[in-house]
């Protein structure tokens, strides 16, 4: 007791005084130099985020930031650093510092795992000291392991075999985080928000893996640079581009090809990276027998461009795009949807410990349909949302034991609920637009990253937020029915509704020895827009609304605390993490709530709370031949709104309370590779009738208890193979050939549950589920040169 | 909304295309106690008007909705009382006089007193308001080769206020639009204040055996009806519907206009019918 008081005490002193530190790099003291610089793959020049700088005599390190940069501050000395980095050969460099020193390393891939394992631990050790809780790391190489549905390598599939992480419903790109909504979830590539991460009804996700580098999703202990949603960060960063030879990688499979280039323009200054992806499904459809089939066409692709211009030591320029695009349409109907999102940052170096980025963003969904020209009816039907962000982050990397992080961003909003026009000479459809919504979210952070003694690590940081809703624009008044009463104009770039919030985002761990650790973590999110959707599995007619007058932000508060265990020379990680969040405002839809081209859509919503909560087991292997994770998550997720259930509590639809994901791989020879995973999880929560009632030649259903069924547990195995080329080191190309099976023994999930009228005795009803994929397989022929 | 529909339906398609098997499965469903069922109509025509009273039962329909009898019924406006009468042929259905006709501009009432409890009490009530009528300058019929329909089209002005209107089919003075889901409700909110120069308001299917040959005399049933009937018609169609999780919210109950958790709808409908004869030949 007396030393829990007593760590306590250190650690509130330690907390409360951070700033203290600067008197030791302060005028009157020893002078102390920094060691900084970037931290690169030798092959491609590619920057490694997160490899870790181990300072052998000191026992201490740190680790490179999100561009692959780090700065670490030293007494004066001799000095041996380690440098590694997951899948890398471990370099060590000797240093004799008596001055500032720009040390850019280039790490090269390990072909032969297994080797330097006990160097590669001191990584291990450091991610195990860590302060942060619910974080996941992936590469691209990983990902595509993982044997995917028709052969599309998918990272936001993968990011769903995570614990606490479910896809929304079968095949979908739409997940839940912990129990939360999907919306819940901010998606950022390159920094800029992807408003919808579904390509062809979120069977394919848009995220091409090929020109992507690196994943990490935080579920909940978000870091404090970044804000806007309940649930979980999806940080996604696209690949730079190869500055040092010309190289390409690309694929040919079932349903889509694609092909991504990169290379240096100038060599190890400027290069580029240029990745397209296009299905063609479509193409087999006109093959098809039957004609409604045979005269659509249907397809999605996916662009990717970057472009970086290292200028010197202290800049660098980046500009990255994406664009893509789904395209259904027929002789009477047509339908478009898709995302793009341009980029630029400069990254510079205020001085050899200051980092700074700043970023301008600029990020488009939008969809339209229509139905062809010549009938009364003919219309077009546009909607979206626009932002324009603006940010500069900053990194002060103190000494070993302090960094410093501090920045500001603002977004822009620009949401464009719905716009009906009427097409074509015959039309009769008049004009119908909903209002644009313009807001402007900002916020501003500071968050430390300290180490305190060999055990203990903390992090903590504190985000102001801010919402302002701007004119022009009307917002309705509604009574306590929620009955329209009365409106207010505001004009034009009138501020007219502010909303703000502080979220601390605390998380500390505790080394129990070098191979386990506790950790802890405390976090508020606040959201303030939203996805006005009630089905589950996701559509492209996405509507995002703002909080107003009438909604206000939703306030969540996460509790997380782990157990962290590394085995066998930290080949092997396990981890037990238990959480419990609690929601604020939390957002729900009336019954028959109208969603689409509604003016008054926030007549629609209901407020209340949520609550979940969970354990999450998980054990990793990262190296060797035989790689993978198992995890288990028991979790419950439960909503309370007045209005709705009568009142009474009512599980979430993202309540599944047993999850099992294992995803294995087996390397054999380095020529073939084996793929597995299986997923189980408790079946969706469902409503069903419990009376019914005839009118007028249909079955009224009659309803007790919202979401008070269980569709049946859903289970699937998937496999794949992976048969690689003879590699001769004079050959530039190599191909490889993966075959996977998608729910390889055939079970019939249940998408969704109706009931018929029995052919011969129409009183009388029957249930029919369908199932959406009975065994998938496909064949994906992979190159790179 | 017939557009959405079509949208829907070439979503689902899509989906389709993909893949999307159904099969049979058991499931059990717990039963709830049983509701007082009313569907009850009364028009701007003189004729019997029906109000029908059963109860409801377990959902899949083991056992029969049984009709309630011996209720007493009356429908009532600002001028006067109906008293209706049980068909004895006919349980559970109760007629006025085959004088009876409906005002437009009166909000009628229905009454039920019933021989014993349901759900806890004998006495129901619902409230329609008759709107004035909407009248059609013409209809035309074309068949729509591409969906494979016979397509009714309206011509009409529709006036400055938002308005609601229900349509139903009669081909031959046989009414075709015999079931709710067949029923055409739509709202003016895309053609407010303009004249509906041949916009669909129905829609015959030879594959369901609604197919026309020349001469046969199409008529439409135009009736102007009240949000709340058009938000109860939408309410019924989603949730009797296929359901599927792309679209659609959880399901949840059905709000009628039925007082005291009664199911079901009480309308009054203001009628005008508009007739015309089909000449084009058969397309299939």
């Amino acid at each position: 007791m007396k030393v829990n008081l007593r760590t306590t005490l250190l650690v509130l002193t330690l907390v409360i005084s951070p700033f203290s530190l600067f008197a030791d790099g302060g005028e009157g003291s020893v002078k102390r130099f920094t060691i900084s610089g970037v931290v690169t793959d030798q092959v491609n020049g590619e920057t490694l985020l997160g490899a870790t700088i181990y300072v052998n005599e000191l026992e201490t390190g740190t680790a490179t930031n999100l561009y692959g940069f780090y700065s670490i501050t030293l007494f004066p000395g001799n000095y041996s650093l380690t440098f590694s980095y997951v899948g890398y050969q471990t370099l060590q460099k000797n240093i004799a510092l008596n001055a500032d020193i720009t040390l850019n390393i280039e790490l090269a891939l390990r072909e032969q795992v297994l080797e330097e394992v006990v160097i590669q631990g001191e990584m291990k050790k450091e991610e195990l000291k860590m302060a942060e809780t619910s974080v996941f790391r992936m590469d691209t190489r990983t990902i595509r392991q993982i044997p995917a549905l028709m052969g599309e390598v998918d990272i936001i599939k993968a990011i769903q075999l995570l614990p606490g992480v479910q896809s929304a419903a079968e095949g979908t790109s739409g997940y839940s985080v912990r129990g939360g909504n999907p919306d819940q979830n901010l998606i950022l590539l390159d920094e800029a928000t992807v408003y919808n991460a579904s390509h062809l009804m979120g069977f394919f996700s848009v995220f091409n893996n090929d020109a992507i580098k690196d994943v990490t999703l935080y579920k909940g202990d978000i870091p404090a640079s970044c804000g806007g949603r309940l649930s979980s960060l999806l940080d996604i960063r696209m690949k730079e581009g190869n500055n040092k030879n010309f190289t390409g990688t690309g694929g040919i499979g079932t349903i889509s090809s694609r092909l991504t280039l990169e290379g240096p323009i100038s060599k190890d200054r400027i290069s580029f990276m240029l990745s397209g992806r296009r299905t063609y499904a479509d193409l087999f459809l006109k093959l098809s027998k039957n004609e409604d089939l045979r005269y659509n066409t249907l397809y999605f692709y996916d662009l990717n461009a970057k472009l970086n211009f290292r200028i010197n030591d202290s800049n660098r320029l980046y500009l990255s795009a994406y664009k893509g695009k789904d395209i259904f349409k027929n002789d009477d109907f047509r339908m478009g949807w898709g995302n793009q999102t341009v980029t630029m940052r400069w990254n510079h170096l205020m001085s050899k410990k200051v980092f700074s980025n700043f970023s301008v963003i600029y990020s488009l969904f939008d969809y339209s349909l229509g139905m062809a020209e010549g009938e009364p009816t003919s219309f077009t039907w546009e909607a979206g949302l626009e932002d324009v962000t603006a940010r500069a982050d900053f990194g002060w990397y103190i000494s070993p034991s302090y960094t410093l992080k501090f920045g500001l961003s603002g977004i822009f909003h620009n949401f464009q609920p719905g716009s009906v026009k009427g097409t074509g000479d015959e039309t009769l459809v008049a004009d119908y637009d909903l209002q644009h919504n313009l807001a402007l979210e900002s916020g501003i952070y500071l968050s430390i990253e300290q180490k305190a003694g060999d055990r203990f690590n903390m992090k903590y940081g504190l985000r102001l937020s801010v919402f302002n809703n701007i004119g022009s624009g009307t917002v309705y008044h509604f009574d306590s029915s929620y009955v329209m009463i009365d409106s207010t104009l505001y004009s034009a770039g009138q501020m007219y509704h502010t909303y703000w919030g502080l979220e601390p985002r605390i998380g500390i761990s505790y080394a129990l020895s070098g191979k386990s650790s506790l950790k802890a973590s405390y976090a508020r999110n606040m959201q303030y827009v939203n996805l006005a959707s009630n089905s589950t599995a996701g559509t492209p007619l996405d509507i995002w609304f703002p909080c107003s007058p009438n909604v206000r932000p939703q306030i969540a508060d996460q509790v997380d605390l782990g157990y962290f265990r590394h085995f066998r020379d930290h080949t092997i990680e396990a981890s037990v993490e238990g959480f419990y969040k609690h929601v604020r405002n939390a957002i729900d839809f009336k019954d028959h709530a109208e969603l689409l081209l509604n003016r008054q859509l926030e007549g629609e919503l209901r407020f209340g709370t949520g609550h979940s909560y969970g354990i999450e087991f998980l054990v990793r292997k990262t190296e060797g031949d035989f790689s993978g994770w198992i995890s288990y998550t028991w979790s419950r997720s439960f909503r309370e709104i007045k209005e709705i259930n009568d009142g009474r509590e009512y599980v979430s639809p993202y309540d599944r309370p047993n999850n099992v994901s294992v995803v294995l791989n087996y390397d054999l020879k380095d020529r073939l590779i084996f793929g597995i995973n299986w997923v189980y999880s408790t079946g969706s929560p469902v409503t069903f009738p419990t009376g019914g009632a005839w009118y007028q030649g249909v079955r009224i259903p009659v309803y007790s208890d919202r979401n008070s069924y269980r569709l049946p547990d859903y289970h699937r195995m998937d496999f794949s193979l992976t048969y690689r080329g003879q590699g001769k080191p004079d050959r530039k190309w190599h191909g490889e050939l993966n075959l996977s099976l998608y729910n390889i023994y055939n079970r019939k999930n249940t998408w969704v549950i109706n009931f018929e009228q029995e052919p011969d005795d129409p009183s009388q009803l029957y249930a029919e589920k369908t199932y959406l994929f009975g065994i998938v397989p496909a064949l994906t022929y992979n190159f790179r040169f | 909304m017939e557009r959405s529909r079509a949208f829907v339906f070439s979503l689902l398609l899509l989906i389709g295309i993909l893949t999307g098997c159904t099969e049979r499965m058991e499931l059990e469903l717990d039963e709830t106690y049983a509701r007082l069922v009313v569907d009850g109509e009364i028009t701007s025509e003189t004729r019997a008007h029906c109000v029908r009273l059963t109860t409801s039962s377990s959902f899949l329909g083991e056992e029969p909705d049984l009709p309630v009898r011996g209720a007493s019924v009356r429908i009532s406006d600002s001028h006067s009382i109906h008293v209706m009468k049980e068909d004895p042929d006919e349980p559970g259905h109760y007629y006025t006089d085959a004088q009876v006709k409906g005002i437009p501009g009166e909000t009628y009432l229905l009454d039920i007193v019933l021989p014993e409890e349901i759900n806890g009490t004998d006495h129901y009530t619902a409230a329609c308001p008759m709107l004035p009528v909407a009248q059609l300058d013409s209809i035309g019929i074309v068949w729509k080769e591409q969906w494979e329909v016979w397509e009714i089209q309206c011509f009409a002005l529709d006036p400055p206020t938002t308005d609601f209107y229900l349509f139903d089919i009669l081909i031959n003075d046989i009414l075709v639009t015999d079931t709710i889901n067949e029923r055409f409700v739509i709202d003016d909110r895309f053609f407010n204040g303009n004249y509906t120069n041949g916009a669909g308001i129905g829609y015959l299917s030879p594959d369901e055996g609604e197919n026309l040959q020349p001469g046969d005399k199409i008529t439409v049933r135009t009736s102007r009806i009240s949000k709340e009937y058009y938000d109860y018609f939408w309410e019924v169609v989603s949730e009797t519907g296929y359901k599927n999780p792309l679209f659609g919210g959880p399901p949840a109950n059905i709000k009628g206009n039925i007082s005291n958790g009664g199911i079901g709808f009480f309308l009054a409908c203001p009628v005008s019918e508009t007739s015309a004869i089909n000449e084009e030949g058969i397309a299939k």
